[in-house]
Formats: structure tokens, sequence, C-alpha cells
């Protein structure tokens, strides 16, 4: 490891990495069990017509209508759910591609927003500011912290919310909350991903601790983990080979998959020939 | 609209369930038409009815779940449903729980006890010996380790009741609780009801398709259809007449306006 720490850009990137890695995959173990990978999709591409938004209004970061505008698509998508005969699906496809193409309308109406473009799509790690990722790690504090406190609530809602409602949980307000949360954060990782890459990182790791754990702890646990793993991995490999930071986390938490796929089938085997006398010892 | 020979509930002793003039229409199709009954505390009760009839949209609102368009439909005569809730546990009908949920039964069954809602920080040997102090003795403890979404149905019934005799109810709602099981285990479920029930001096409200069931261990039987067309014994209920009564009459303009689930649904 060379100039590793003369380095501020590959530091941050790392920081970064090591902080929305950790919270996408936390966040991303009730987003896979609630079957709502696509929503956090939607999420992302809609920051994409923020972004365009917020150039054409003069922001020169604009972090602030990218949020605004995920967090409206987000009310949107609620609202057509409860108002209209549409299957969530198509709800979520339609203001999908809306967002997007609205979003490469006004990014090439305006002139020079090309390379913008380019970075918003893929991630452009190397960009991240100092206050930027101040913002990340409070960002991160406050929203981790928020998940691991409404952990015993947002396990019910994924189970039943009948059941959750009945048991003392606010169903409505928890799922507000949830896709606020998912919301942020998704936004926040759009500098490290891009918009087509950023689910990556919420649907990736909770599938591939999946593959190995028998319970939610070792899911969570397992999630984090590979969250913290690919996106640190991701950026050292990245500047190693010189490739793109964002598909290079992606192709890391793949490479993580692939590995507890491979240890959770092997384990499937050996534990199935021993199971009778397990069996047996239990009176 | 009544029953010529039905009985009515004696009001004596406290209310567990008391349910007062309650209409609600989905859309166009009505399915409570001015529902009222009310269940005294320590009785085990079971609601009956065609498919269509109403007997879930009940529980719902008794549950809070469902807004009633007029009525009101109360337990323990409490006006603040949300604390009246803490005193009921709920078996909901069928939980499907996806795969990609890892929530082992332990992780669960620890969610409803204040000691172990710090599972995920907690010694599991500490959430053990926590759970099975106060677990029922219904068959769950060897289930601990298995996750939620491997259960048969049998088996997802038993940690359902577990988990709502974790939270101390006074009074048990279950709704069709033997969807989905196989005969052998229906008949061991209802008798486990039936000795909660005994045991703790429980209220039980029971929806049911289960006629034979409902003949053996309900004290108290609803006939519904849009309204309570015949209440009293068992032996009253089932009778053939108030079964006609129930079923046959109102039967055919419902079932095809029919809104939770296919009418068909049941034959396999």
């Amino acid at each position: 490891m060379d100039t590793f720490t003369d380095n501020p850009y590959l530091i941050r990137a790392l920081a970064a990495a090591a902080l929305l890695g950790p919270l996408c995959a936390l966040l991303g173990v009730f987003v896979t069990a609630r079957r709502m990978a696509f929503f956090s999709d939607t999420i992302a591409h809609a920051a994409l017509a923020g972004v365009a938004l917020g150039f054409l209004l003069g922001f020169a970061e604009p972090t602030v209508p990218m949020v605004l505008f995920s967090l409206g698509v987000a009310l949107a998508m609620f609202w057509l759910k409860e108002n209209t005969e549409l299957l969530t699906d198509t709800i979520m496809a339609l203001l999908l591609s809306g967002s997007v193409a609205l979003g490469v309308i006004i990014l090439s109406a305006l002139k020079g927003f090309r390379a913008q473009l380019h970075a918003y799509l893929f991630g452009d790690i190397q960009a991240v500011s100092d206050t930027e990722l101040l913002f990340a790690a409070g960002m991160v504090a406050v929203l981790g912290c928020t998940l691991f406190w409404q952990l015993n609530g947002l396990a019910l809602l994924t189970a039943q919310e009948d059941l959750a409602h009945v048991s003392g949980v606010r169903v409505r307000w928890l799922n507000y909350i949830f896709v606020g949360i998912l919301t942020l954060t998704v936004s926040a990782s759009i500098r490290l991903l891009g918009v087509m890459l950023v689910t990556a990182l919420v649907v990736i790791p909770p599938a591939a601790a999946r593959n190995v754990s028998r319970n939610l702890r070792q899911q969570i646990i397992g999630s984090i983990l590979t969250g913290v793993g690919s996106g640190l991995g991701g950026v050292l490999l990245s500047y190693r080979l010189d490739f793109p930071a964002g598909p290079t986390i992606v192709m890391t938490a793949i490479g993580i998959f692939g590995l507890t796929l491979a240890a959770g089938r092997l384990r499937g085997r050996s534990a199935h020939a021993p199971a009778p006398q397990s069996l047996a010892r239990n009176p | 609209m009544d029953c010529p020979h039905c009985k009515h509930h004696p009001r004596e002793g406290a209310m567990a369930v008391e349910v007062k003039d309650l209409w609600l229409s989905f859309g166009e199709v009505p399915i409570l038409r001015g529902v009222s009954l009310h269940i005294p505390a320590g009785q085990l009760v079971a609601l009956i009815g065609p498919n269509g009839s109403g007997k879930t949209t009940l529980l719902r609102c008794l549950l809070g779940l469902q807004k009633p368009d007029r009525g009101t439909a109360r337990l323990f005569g409490e006006a603040d449903q949300a604390r009246a809730l803490r005193r009921v546990g709920y078996v909901p009908q069928r939980l499907a729980m996806d795969r990609s949920f890892t929530i082992s039964v332990r992780e669960f069954l620890a969610l409803r006890v204040p000691e172990t809602r710090g599972w995920f920080w907690q010694r599991r040997a500490r959430t053990d010996e926590i759970l099975a102090r106060q677990l029922p003795d219904i068959g769950v403890l060897p289930l601990l380790d298995r996750p939620m979404s491997g259960l048969s149905g049998g088996q997802m019934q038993r940690v359902l009741i577990a988990y709502s005799l974790l939270g101390k109810p006074e009074l048990l709602l279950l709704d069709e609780p033997t969807a989905g099981v196989d005969l052998p285990g229906e008949q061991t479920f209802y008798e486990l009801i039936a000795r909660v029930h005994k045991e703790r001096r429980l209220t039980v409200v029971l929806v049911s398709h289960d006629l034979s069931m409902v003949y053996k261990h309900a004290s108290w039987v609803y006939a519904l259809n849009g309204v309570i067309c015949c209440e009293g014994t068992p032996e009253h209920v089932m009778n053939a007449e108030s079964l006609r009564h129930a079923y046959g009459i109102h039967v055919s303009p419902y079932q095809h306006h029919h809104h939770e689930g296919h009418p068909h649904g049941h034959v396999h």
C-alpha cells in the first residue's frame, strides 16, 4: 500500500463506504423481507429528477432538492396505491421511468451537465467532500440508532402488520419512518454508487447474509459485515485496478454473495447428514 | 331477522366484548348490517357464518384494524382502543412468512416479553431462560431454533398462540385459526384452546368454519350473516332449522360480491 495516507480522496471514499455500506445493509434486511427492493430502486431513480431540478433552479449542490423530490415520489406512491386500482408494480414502474425521463430531459436541456449526469447515474465517490462526509456520519448515527431502537417494531411489521398493530406497534407511523429512512439513506448513497446501482447496496448484503444465517440476528450482523466489506473492499480494489468505484463495490458484494451461497450449500449438505442423530438425542 | 327460537346471552358480570349496531360496507357491498352482541368475560364463544358473512370483518373492527361506518365495538368497555388491546391476544388467520425473512421462533416470541425485548443484544441462553419460564406448556420449546418461515401450519398456529399468551391476555381472539392445518392437527389445536381457556380463565372468541369443533368446545355460538341471525348454546344454534336460517336464506346474494378471499377457496 503506497501513498495510502497521502490520498485524501481515497480516505474520504473509504470513510463514505464504511459509513453508508452498513446502513444500507441493515436497512436492506427489512427492505428485502418486505419485498420493497423495487420501491428502493424507484426512490433512487426519482433522485435523478430531483438532481436535475436542483440544477435547473440554480443549486450548486442539489442534495436538498434530490432528497425532497425522492420523498415526494414516495408520497405519490402511497397516494396512488390508496386512491387507484393500479398494482404497486405498475405505479413504481411509472414513477421510476417518469423520473428518469424528466431528469435526462432537464439535464440535456441545461447543457454542460453531461458529466454530472454520468456522475449521478454511476456514482462519483472521488467527489465526496468533507462536508458531505460529516453530513453522512451524522445521518448514519441518527438513522442507525433509530433502526436499532425500532428493531422489534420493524420485525413485527415484517412478520405481519395486523399482529404488529394488536401488539401495540403504531403501524402507520412506523411505515412512514421506515420509508423516510430508506429515502434518506438511498439518496445519500447515490454519491457512492449512482442512481443505477445504489439498490445493490440495499439488496445484496442481506441476500448474502441470508445464505448462511439461521436467524434474524445472524442475518443482520452478516448483512452489516457484508456492507462494510464490500464498501471498503470495492473502494480499495477500484483504486488498485483503476476501475470505477461504484461498480467495483457492487461486484465485490456479488463476490461475497457467491461465497456465502457456496458456503451455505456446503453447510446445508453436511447439516443434513447428522440430523437423525440430533433428533434422537432430544427426548 | 331474529331467529324465533333464539335465547339471548344473559347479561351478567363484566363484559369482554360489546358490539352495538355495527354497520360497514366495502364500496357498495354491505358486510355488517347492524350487528349487536355482548360477550361476558370467561366464555368460549364461537362466531360462525358462511363466507362473506362478516366474521373476519367484525373481528377486525374489534381490533381497530377496520373502522366501522356506524356503531361501536368495544373491548372491556374501554373507549381507548389502544389500552384495551394491551389485554388482548390475537391469532391471525394465517401467517405467510416470507422465506427471505430469517426470524427464528425464539426471536419472534422474544418480541412479546418485556425482559427479552433486547434479544438482539442479549445472550441466547438468557433469552431462553426467560422464555422457558414464561412460555405456556404447549410444546413450542423444541421449536425455538427453527426459522418461522419453515414451520408447518400446525406448528405456526402453536407458536402464534404461545406469542399471544406471552402477552398475558384476558381475551383471546382467533380468526379461523385452523385454516391450513391438517385434520389431526386441527383437533389438537382446539383441545389446546379449550385447555388454555379453562386453565387461564380466558375469554376466547373464535371465528370458525368447523362446526363439529365448535359444537364440542364452545359455550355459546353466534351465527352471523351481515347481522346476528341466531345465537345460543351450540346445541341450539346447530340444530338444522337455525343453521338453515343462518346459512340458507342470506347466502346467495353475498357470495357473489365477496371481498376477502374467494368464495370457492375451500374446494381443493
